[in-house]
Order: C-alpha cells, then structure tokens, then sequence
C-alpha cells in the first residue's frame, strides 16, 4: 500500500485528473435515474399476494380507485343543492379527462352515476338517484329516503351519517405508475373548487392517490434534506478542522461518492424507490467518515513528528490508517449487503448501493485526499487548533476513574432494553407511512370514520365448474362469509354477486324483508342476472364474478390497513373457508392481504439479514483483529445498540415495519466502525509499550476525536430525516441516531473499563 | 329525450333491415350527410320479421357466454312490438322478454320479462339510451337503425373502399353537451354503402375524446329482396370485451298474428 501512497502523493494532477473523468461518466448517467412508487412492483413476483393480485385484476377487472370524498358538516349534510350540484360537476368532469375510465358503473361511482333497483306493484324499475342534481328541497328528500329505502350505498358512497358523499373512480390502464399525475390533476381541480368558497370539504385518498404522493414527496424530500445535511457537515468540519480546506476536502469526497452511487444506480436501470431515497443521505452522513479519520490523523502524525516533509507525513498518515479504514468500510459493505437476504426488492437495492456507495467513498478517500493534500500548501502547526480538546479530557478522566458507574448505567440501559423487547409488535400500515398531521393520512381517518373503509381484502371462490357460483350452496356459503366478517369491528362492509341477488330476490318479492336471501335455484340466479343486465354495463358483473360464472369474487372493505387487522381477518376466514365451500378453491388478494404478506416478510428479512450481517462482520473482524476476545469485543456496542433500538421500538409501541426493518442491519453496518477505530488505535498504542491510562488518552486524542465528529456527523445526518414528509424516513432516522449514540458511548466509555478489567 | 326505437331488441332485429330506396351513387350530386342518413333511416325493414339470434358476449380473457334466441317483430302502424325467447342456456331457457316500442317520443317504451324460475312477468323500466344493453358492448341507442337525426351534427368526411364496398364517410356530434353526456359519445363516423344505403361500419369516441368503440356489420344478405344483417361485431377498445351478433332464419312478411305480442303469450312460450 505505501507504494500506492507514494504514487498517489507524486502523481497528484494525474490521480485528480482521473476521477474528474470518472465522475463526468458517472454523472452522464444521471438523467436515466426513474421512480417507483407503486408496492405492488417491490414485491417478489412470486409471493401469494402478488400473483392473486395479477389474477384478481385479470378475472374481476379488478383496480385500485381513486376515491374523492366530500364533507358538509352542516345541519343537513350534503344534502344541500350546492353540494349535490358540486357532486355532478366533479363526475362530468371526471367522465372527460383521459386520465380516467369511466366506462362502466363500477368505473365511476357517485350520486350522478349510482341507480337505484326497487319493486314496483308490477315490476322492478332501475333509474338514476340523481339524474340531475337535485334543487328543490322536496327532491332532496326525496333524494335522502331513495338513498335510505335502498340501503345499499349507505356506508359506501354516502356517509351513514350523511356528512359526506364519495365519487369513486378508476385511473385509466395507461396511466398506472403515473399515478403522481392523477393526483396533481385532482389537486388542482379540488383546490380550484375550494378557492370558490362553500362549506364542503374537499379529500382525496386511495392507492393511487397514496402513490402518487409518494412520487410528490420522494424527489421533495431528497432536494430538501440534501442542503441541510451538507450545511450541518460544513459545520461540524469547520468546528472540527478551523479551516477552509478542512471543509471542503471531506466534502468534496462524499459528494462525488454520492454522484458515482446514484450514476450507478441510474446506469443499472434500477429505479428510485421509498427507502432507498435515503440512500444520498446515508453516503454523506457515512461516507465522510473516512476522510475525517484519514485528514485527523495525517494531522495528528504531522503534529508528532515535526521534522517529516509534507509528501512524507502524508504517506505516514495514510500507511497508518488505510487499514482500519478499509476495515470499517468492509464492515459496514457487509452490514448492508446483508440485506440481499430480503425479499423485496428495494431493501436489496437499498443493501446493494449503499454497499456500493461505501466503496466508493473509501476510493475516493484514499486517492483524492493525499492527492489534494500534495497538491496544497503545507499547514501550520495544525494539532493545537484541533477541536473537542476539552472534552477529550474529561473523557479520559471519567473513564479512568469512574468504570463501576459507567458499568452500572450499561448495565441499566440493557435491562430497560431487555423489557422493550419483550413488548415489540409487528404491524405494517401503508397509511401510517405519513405524518399524523398529512392531508392523506388525515383524509383516511375521515373516511373511514363516515364510511365503510378504504382497505380492501379481496376473497376469490373458485367453484371448479361452470355456472357453479349461482348454485344456492355456494351463494349461501358467500352469504355466511359476509355474515361473520362483517361483525368484526374492522370490518365496514363487503359486496359479493350473493349480496346482490338477495337483494334482486327482494326486489322480485315485492320488497318483503325475509326474501333477500340469496335465489334457491341455480335457474333463478341466471335469469336475475339476465334481468339486471338490461339495466347494467357488461362490466357490472365482470368485479363479482367471471363470465363463465365458475369463480366469485367477495370485496371486503376494512376500516384500517394495519396488517395486523388484516391477519385476524384472513385467520378467521381460513378457518371457515373448508365450512362455507367444501369443493372451491378459496384465495386473497387485496391491498389487505399484500401488507399482511409483506409484514410476513419484513420479520423473516429482518432476522435473517441481522443475523447474516452479524456472522459477516463478525470474520471480518476475527480476520482483523486475529484475536476472538477482540472481535467479541468489537461486536459489542452493535450488540448494544440494536437491543436498545429494538427496546425503545417495544416500549415505544412503534410496529416492526418496512421502515423500520431495516434499522437493525443499517445500524450494525455503520455502528460497528465506532469499535474497531477504537479497538484498533488502542491495540496500536498499546503495542508501543504504554500504559493503560496513557493508552486511553493517546487513543482519546487521535481517533477519539475523529469518532466525536464521526458521532455527530451521523447522529445530526440521520436526524435530518425527521424533516422528511414520509414517516418511515422520520422514525428510520431517529432510531438510527439514537442507536449510534450507544455505538459511540459504547465504543468510547465502555470499552476502557472492559480492557482495563481484562487486564487485571 | 326522445324514446323513438329506445329498446334494443327492436333495434336488434331491425338489424335485418333493408334497402329498396334507390341508391343516391349515381347521382350528380353528391348528397350531404344529414341526407344520407335520412336515407339509412328511411329503409325498408319489412312489416313483420321472425329471425334467430345468437349473442356471444366475450370477455377481455377471451372467455365467452352465448345466448341464444328467437326473435319475432311486427309493425303497428309506427310502432313496433317486439317478443323474444331465450332457448339456450339452459338455466334461462323460456325467459321471454316483450317490448313496445312507441314511435311517439313523448311516451315511455314498455318492456316486460317472463322469468321461469319464479313464473312470473315482471315490468322492466325505462333505461337511458346511453345504457349498455343485456351486457352487451351495445348500448340501447347503439341498436337502433340509425341514432335520432337531430341529436347530431352530421358532416359528410369523404368516400372510402370498405370491405370492398364504396363507401360515405359520415361523421356525427352531439348536438348539444346535454346530448353527448346522455350518449356517452363525443362523436361517431359511420361507413355508408352507396349501393343499399346500409351501414356496415360505426367508430365512437367517448366524452373525454378516445376512441371507445368499433361496430362493424361483417356479413349482410338479401332475403325476400331486403338487405339483412348476417353478423355484426361490437368491440369495446378500451375494455377489450366483445358482443357478435349473428342472426340467421329471416323470415319477412309471414303475417305473425297479433296476439303473439301479448303477456299470455310471453309466459306461455312460442311453441
């Protein structure tokens, strides 16, 4: 290595000129890089979820809607003329634009479209509710008891309560992925309709909606935190080093590698997704690390030996922390390549490019920097402006003689964390992933405090012949099912063909309560299903059952999308599945059932990439330090720290989700660096013959100061998080900070005390 | 709204309509389009028609349900009735539906269907002429003979080889916003054949202007000298589903008897 030092140092303008042109491929690349906001594509193709998804979507048409709610909290609701004419306006509105199809009823749901099926003293008629919007106050009550009489959109499209109404509508196929569009789109339509006063509120929610703000907030989030975290740096450099260059070196390396990440990322096809738009975050905050070791101690052995010329104390410098550099940096690779373990594809991607991008950094380091440093003017004596030189002190002298307390608060911090474990959750909510105070987090609540729920868990019956759904066993069983679900508390309603020819029977019994049950003859079913479609659209009855009328479709509307509901709820209708149709085949699908499974897979990830990671760095470690006590001893702060974050995520009552899932393998990566400088620096004095006193304050000095810095570069970078819009992002992010706090107290405070201890 | 022809299966039969006006080809003049449609309009369809139907309606998996019919209509001045019986499938053999089609606009067309399976007739009500029918791509406006003139604009586009047939290229708007959103169609092209003013062609555009639908009259023949429809095609584009229509055993003018349009004979079955 010393050679390459050499080289490096002799042929400055030529190592420079190098990753110039490196860099301007990389950043040629750029313009490639795309988003992925929709869930359904980081899935593993083959799970459960995904492949019932495709076959839901390809057999019932199924789609996820948008859904545009409108609340008039006044005495009479909205049934008011200016809230059921600014229902009509947003319908016909939405039939026009191309970003929508309306072909159908099911397309397209709201006051304007919905029609109303009744028996008449000699027939069944079939009209709109609302042909045109309803004016006088007569036709508006007559308007609510239709509604009332009907019964079946109470709860779906209006508000039980009759606080608000719904309009819910299908993006057109060409626009799926493009879904940040649709929302603008509506955005501005709703905004434009408030900005003409009225008492209504406006929300919109659903998939789609919920995508496209993720595609709205993603590139937000990432132009908004990128200054801050790059300002924060500057300061700590400056306060670090006093001085331009101090500053503008170490950043100039984290920025590059930040370019060569995402230009790889962009030049690999690989998309932008939710978690790895920490990834720019993650480079800088982590990256910079090595520099600051590297610039901290080229100074510290420029200070100690006075007489060396510049090239030569750079070359010193380098030759006595390339090592522990490029061992933090396989370390933390390894950390985060251990989340190629998980199934979904952007914590892969995540793992991949951070690893990468930690390589990058290191590269950088070790070429621009002595590069650089050749190049400029040599400094003045430099050691005595170094910072933190007060502190340096005081924790030198609180870990040489108060060990028993600083055993004793570690002590205490493990059993708080010990008992937080114990009470961990998992859950995985997709409306959860925004802040409480969020638009569409906000609008969720409402909805589904008026309405039957936005989550939908999908059940599909596969009766295994034709015409088999319309035989009366199979229509009673789907009639059970939604007996029993809907008395759950989650649940706010479902729709099934079943439903839908009880209430037919109904109808065709002039209205009598005790016939809507579902027809007794497989013959009745079909000849209602005929009669309905003189007033239906083909793709009326394509969402409830296929056209060969084999296979059923049951849609369950829940009020939450907490996975944990969702598994209760597919635990109940398992169970039944074998009761209700003893010769189908029963499946799910559904926003529901993806969280359920991917809530499956956030737990099996997490511990098999914990695991992983820790076995990885472990050997490296053992390879490092050729000493098992020291690679134990090296794992212990990780160690720490995870059963801390995983403690206060328990006691906190934060689920195990998919931003938080990471957090395990993300903090053993980048904690266990704190460690192995330490360990490593002390091993190096040690060698030298000094005493353990004098051993910690020589470490204390060098690499104690470059881990202060290191501590508050992370801490500060990963808190930048919490201005992010997304929640996982925010919680990510202090969890992250918080655990490396205890790497870097464990690394600094405790380890003293255990090596004195070994010692005696 | 004017409810002249509304209901769909008179349309559907109507599909085996006719062509004894003399063809305007010929003429010095070309004619514009307002008057080439009256001239689809006014064919001759005879007074009475038996026909048997076949409906296969299929999906965009390309899985498919077919019904079949017999289809018996009669004129009553300027109105129609009309009365059909499903013979198959099965499990709604001896369903029969009957319809009066009133050419006043002012009145509601009646409809009523026979069901087996409760024995019972039962009114249909009105639908709007935008609604699909039966579960068909068609909506009730589209199996009309021709639309109702004056909802549209009609411009003449030009002339067009179609299925080897010299062809008027007709186009037709709404002629008001209340209209298009009551048809669901922004506008529609309609392919005309000179020589028997037949129109084997309709494209449709929805409200937001895409393109929704293609009609397409595949096979036509005379029968007792009156152009009749053989199979047509309606294909959703943007739904990829699908209605084909083939109809066979015309019979016009056989003199059918009143009383086959009649409740009585609706339960009792046509044979």
């Amino acid at each position: 290595m010393p050679s390459l030092f050499s080289f490096i140092v002799h042929r400055a303008w030529f190592v420079l000129l190098l990753l110039l042109i490196v860099t301007a491929g990389f950043v040629s690349q750029l313009p490639k890089l795309s988003m992925e906001t929709n869930i359904e594509e980081m899935l593993p193709k083959s799970m459960e979820a995904y492949v019932n998804k495709k076959v839901l979507e390809k057999m019932f048409s199924s789609a996820d809607m948008v859904v545009i709610g409108i609340e008039n909290t006044a005495a009479d609701g909205i049934y008011n003329p200016h809230t059921l004419k600014l229902v009509d306006e947003l319908t016909q509105w939405l039939k026009t634009r191309k970003e929508f199809r309306t072909l159908a009823l099911s397309d397209l749901m709201s006051l304007s479209t919905i029609k109303d099926i009744r028996g008449t003293a000699d027939g069944m008629e079939v009209e709109r509710f609302m042909q045109h919007p309803a004016t006088t106050p007569e036709a508006i009550a007559a308007l609510k008891q239709r509604l009332l009489d009907n019964g079946i959109y109470m709860g779906s499209i209006v508000g039980n309560d009759g606080k608000g109404t719904l309009i819910v509508v299908r993006p057109a196929p060409e626009y799926v992925g493009h879904y940040h569009e649709i929302y603008s789109l509506i955005k501005s339509k709703l905004e434009e309709i408030e900005a003409r006063g009225g008492s209504e509120t406006l929300l919109m929610t659903g998939r789609p909606i919920i995508e496209g703000v993720f595609g709205i907030y993603m590139p937000q989030d990432m132009q908004h935190m990128q200054p801050l975290i790059l300002a924060l740096l500057a300061l700590l450099l400056f306060l670090s080093f006093r001085n331009v260059r101090g500053v503008l070196i170490p950043l100039t390396v984290v920025i590059l590698s930040e370019l060569w990440m995402i230009g790889t990322m962009a030049a690999a096809g690989i998309p932008m997704y939710t978690i790895t738009t920490m990834l720019p975050i993650l480079i800088l905050a982590v990256g910079i690390a090595d520099s600051v070791h590297l610039i901290t101690h080229i100074r510290v052995e420029a200070g100690r030996n006075e007489s060396m010329d510049k090239k030569s104390a750079i070359i010193s410098g380098m030759s006595g922390m390339w090592s522990p550099i490029l061992m933090t940096t396989l370390t933390t690779a390894a950390g985060f390549l251990a989340m190629l373990t998980s199934d979904l594809l952007p914590m892969r991607y995540f793992g991949v490019f951070a690893a990468v991008g930690i390589v990058y950094a290191f590269i950088i380091t070790i070429c621009f920097i002595p590069a650089i440093e050749a190049l400029l003017p040599q400094r003045e004596k430099a050691l005595k402006q170094l910072a933190f030189a007060g502190y340096l002190n005081t924790m030198t002298h609180i870990v040489t003689h108060h060990p028993r307390r600083i055993m004793a608060a570690f002590g205490l911090l493990m059993l708080l964390s010990a008992y937080g474990l114990s009470q961990i959750q998992v859950n995985s909510s997709l409306v959860a992933e925004f802040r409480p105070s969020d638009p569409i987090r906000q609008a969720d609540v409402m909805l589904n405090a008026h309405f039957a729920g936005t989550n939908a868990l999908d059940v599909m019956i596969d009766s295994g012949k034709q015409d088999g759904v319309l035989e009366p066993a199979f229509l009673q069983g789907m009639s059970q099912l939604q007996t029993v679900v809907e008395a759950e508390a989650v649940v706010g309603d479902s729709s099934s063909i079943a439903e839908f020819l009880a209430e037919m029977n109904k109808v065709m019994h002039e209205g009598k309560q005790v016939y809507r049950v579902p027809p007794d003859t497989s013959q009745l079913a079909a000849q209602y299903l005929l009669l309905y479609s003189f007033s239906g659209a083909p793709d009326d009855f394509d969402s409830f059952i296929t056209s060969d009328y084999r296979q059923a479709h049951i849609r369950i509307q829940m009020k939450t999308d907490s996975s944990a509901d969702a598994a209760h709820l597919i635990h109940v209708l398992e169970s039944n599945a074998g009761t209700w149709f003893p010769d189908s085949k029963v499946s799910f699908a559904g926003t529901a059932y993806t969280t359920h499974q991917f809530s499956d897979l956030i737990i099996t990830g997490q511990i098999q990439s914990l695991s992983l990671a820790l076995s990885f760095i472990f050997i490296l470690c053992l390879i490092m330090f050729k000493r098992l006590a020291d690679a134990a001893l090296a794992m212990l702060p990780v160690s720490m720290a995870i059963a801390v974050i995983y403690g206060v995520m328990g006691l906190l009552k934060l689920p195990l989700e998919i931003g938080t899932a990471i957090t395990g393998a993300m903090a053993l990566g980048i904690g266990i660096d704190f460690a192995i400088h330490y360990l490593y620096r002390y091993r190096v004095y040690e060698a030298q013959g000094l005493a353990h006193a004098s051993i910690v304050a020589h470490t204390n000095e060098d690499t104690g100061r470059a881990l202060m810095f290191n501590a508050l570069v992370v801490i500060g970078g990963f808190l930048v998080l919490m201005t992010a819009h997304l929640y996982p992002q925010v919680k990510l992010g202090v969890l992250i900070a918080g655990s490396m706090a205890i790497c870097y107290l464990a690394s600094c405070y405790l380890f003293p005390v255990l090596l004195q201890r070994k010692e005696q | 709204m004017n409810h002249t022809s509304k209901y769909a299966l008179a349309s559907l039969l109507i599909w085996g309509w006719v062509g004894n006006i003399p063809a305007m080809a010929g003429s010095a003049l070309e004619p514009r389009g307002l008057e080439i449609m009256q001239a689809v309009d006014a064919r001759e369809d005879g007074d009475d028609l038996k026909q048997n139907m076949t409906q296969t309606l299929v999906d965009r998996n390309g899985n498919q349900r077919q019904r079949h019919m017999v289809a018996f209509r009669k004129d009553f001045g300027d109105d129609s009735k009309l009365i059909t019986f499903f013979t198959e499938p099965a499990n709604i053999r001896d369903t029969a539906l009957l319809t009066f089609d009133y050419d006043d606009p002012k009145a509601d067309d009646d409809q009523w269907l026979y069901l087996p399976a409760l024995k019972k007739v039962r009114r249909i009500s009105s639908s709007d002429r935008g609604d699909y029918f039966m579960g068909t791509d068609f909506t009730f406006e589209d199996m009309k003979q021709t639309p109702e003139l004056e909802d549209y604009h009609w411009t003449l586009l030009g002339s067009e080889q179609l299925d080897g047939h010299d062809c008027w290229r007709v186009e037709g708007r709404p002629a008001s916003e209340a209209i298009m959103r009551e048809l669901g169609y922004s506008k529609m092209i309609q392919y005309i054949r000179k020589d028997n003013d037949f129109s084997i062609r309709s494209d449709y555009w929805d409200q937001a202007g895409r393109e929704l639908k293609h009609l397409h009259v595949v096979k036509i023949k005379q029968v007792q000298g009156i152009w009749s429809a053989v199979k047509v095609e309606m294909r959703n584009v943007q739904s990829e589903h699908q209605t084909i229509l083939e109809l066979a055993a015309q019979q016009y003018n056989t003199g059918l008897k009143d009383r086959l349009f009649s409740q009585r004979t609706l339960k009792r079955g046509y044979r």
